[in-house]
This record gives C-alpha cells, sequence and structure tokens, in this order.
C-alpha cells in the first residue's frame, strides 16, 4: 500500500512522527519525490488492515503544527 | 462542486480564500468524525476527501461538507483576528507586565514599614467571643 502526501500540504516532520506511532502495525518505508512524500506500508497487522490508512493520515494531519 | 462516491465526499476550494493554517484548524476539528486528506494540484486549490468514519448516506455527506467549510470559515476568521489584532494584544500584555513591576516596587517601598503578622492590625486572630462577646 503506497501513500502519497502533497508536500505543499503535509508536512515531512508530522509524517515521521505518524511513522514512529504506527510501527508497530506495519513496516514503513519513506522516500520523498519533487512533488510528494511517499510512504509504502508493508506487512500490515492484519487486525488494522483495513483502517489503517485512513487512521495514519488522519494522524498525519493532527501532527502538523 | 463536490462528488459522493464509498463513503467519502470529494470537494475543492480555492487556497487565495482561506489560508492553509485555517484548513489545518477545520481538519483538526474533523478528526473525531471523518478521515480526511487533503490534495493539492497546482498548490492554488486544496482538494479535501472527507471519509466518514460511520456508514453516512448522500445527504449525511453533503451535511458533513457544509459543516466542514463552514469551520473551515469559522478559522480563517479567528487567524485573520489574531492577526489585525496582534499589536493591541501585545500591547496590553506589556502594560500589564510593566504594571505589575510597578506594584513590586512599590511593595518594595513599602517594605521599609513591613507590619509583622504578630502585630495582627486587622484584628484577625482575636476569637471571636472576645471581639463579640459571648451569646
Amino acid at each position: 500500500m503506497t501513500l502519497k502526501f502533497d508536500k505543499k500540504i503535509y508536512k515531512l516532520k508530522a509524517i515521521k512522527l505518524a511513522i514512529q506511532a504506527y510501527q508497530e502495525l506495519a513496516d514503513f518505508n519513506l522516500s520523498q519525490e519533487k512533488k510528494y512524500i511517499q510512504v509504502e506500508l508493508k506487512n500490515i497487522d492484519q487486525d488494522v488492515k483495513d483502517i489503517i490508512k485512513d487512521e495514519f493520515c488522519n494522524y498525519v494531519l493532527s501532527q502538523i503544527r | 462542486m463536490s462528488k459522493r462516491k464509498d463513503n467519502t465526499i470529494r470537494f475543492s476550494f480555492n487556497l487565495r480564500d482561506y489560508p492553509l493554517e485555517a484548513v489545518y484548524g477545520a481538519a483538526y476539528v474533523f478528526i473525531d468524525q471523518a478521515y480526511l486528506f487533503l490534495e493539492s494540484n497546482d498548490g492554488k486549490k486544496i482538494k479535501v476527501f472527507l471519509k466518514g468514519k460511520k456508514k453516512l448516506n448522500s445527504n449525511k455527506l453533503k451535511e458533513l461538507e457544509g459543516e466542514f467549510l463552514n469551520e473551515l470559515l469559522n478559522s480563517t476568521v479567528r487567524i485573520k483576528l489574531a492577526k489585525n489584532n496582534k499589536k493591541i494584544r501585545e500591547y496590553v500584555i506589556s502594560q500589564a507586565l510593566l504594571s505589575a513591576i510597578g506594584e513590586e516596587e512599590v511593595s518594595q517601598d513599602s517594605d521599609k514599614e513591613e507590619i509583622k503578622y504578630e502585630d495582627d492590625p486587622l484584628g484577625i486572630a482575636v476569637p471571636w467571643e472576645e471581639k463579640y462577646g459571648k451569646k
């Protein structure tokens, strides 16, 4: 599963904080493109498979200061 | 114009009308009731994806959009007011701090004629019976 966060809206620091918070639930790979910060999720915990993407995006938003 | 699909409503607005900080503020308010995702194509417009945490019908999704836009407006006004009132706020705080310093100086001056608590000038330590007599 891959998430693409627009650099104009989402801050790298907030994404890193979210990865830190969610690291127990999946393996994360962070990479940057010109316009996007890309987060790849692998080995997702089966219990949260359906909601992790949405919850992760909300968490990132909540971490933006 | 908004689009509704898979319990999600998608709409966009111009960033010239609302500051990005206001978008964050409004998004934060909705984190409890919806999943949010923001996208910007050209840096001028922001696309909002609002997905209900519970199953929502088309009307409820439209309602959610309206509430989000209201909150966005609310947040924008608060930010603009805070910016406009910044100078007067700083002035009021500086005056408050200055007057507090002034009071400290006055109290330092009055320390010379310090009244000790044993003197009890207000008669607080006098028992009720002594002061007003027994009933």
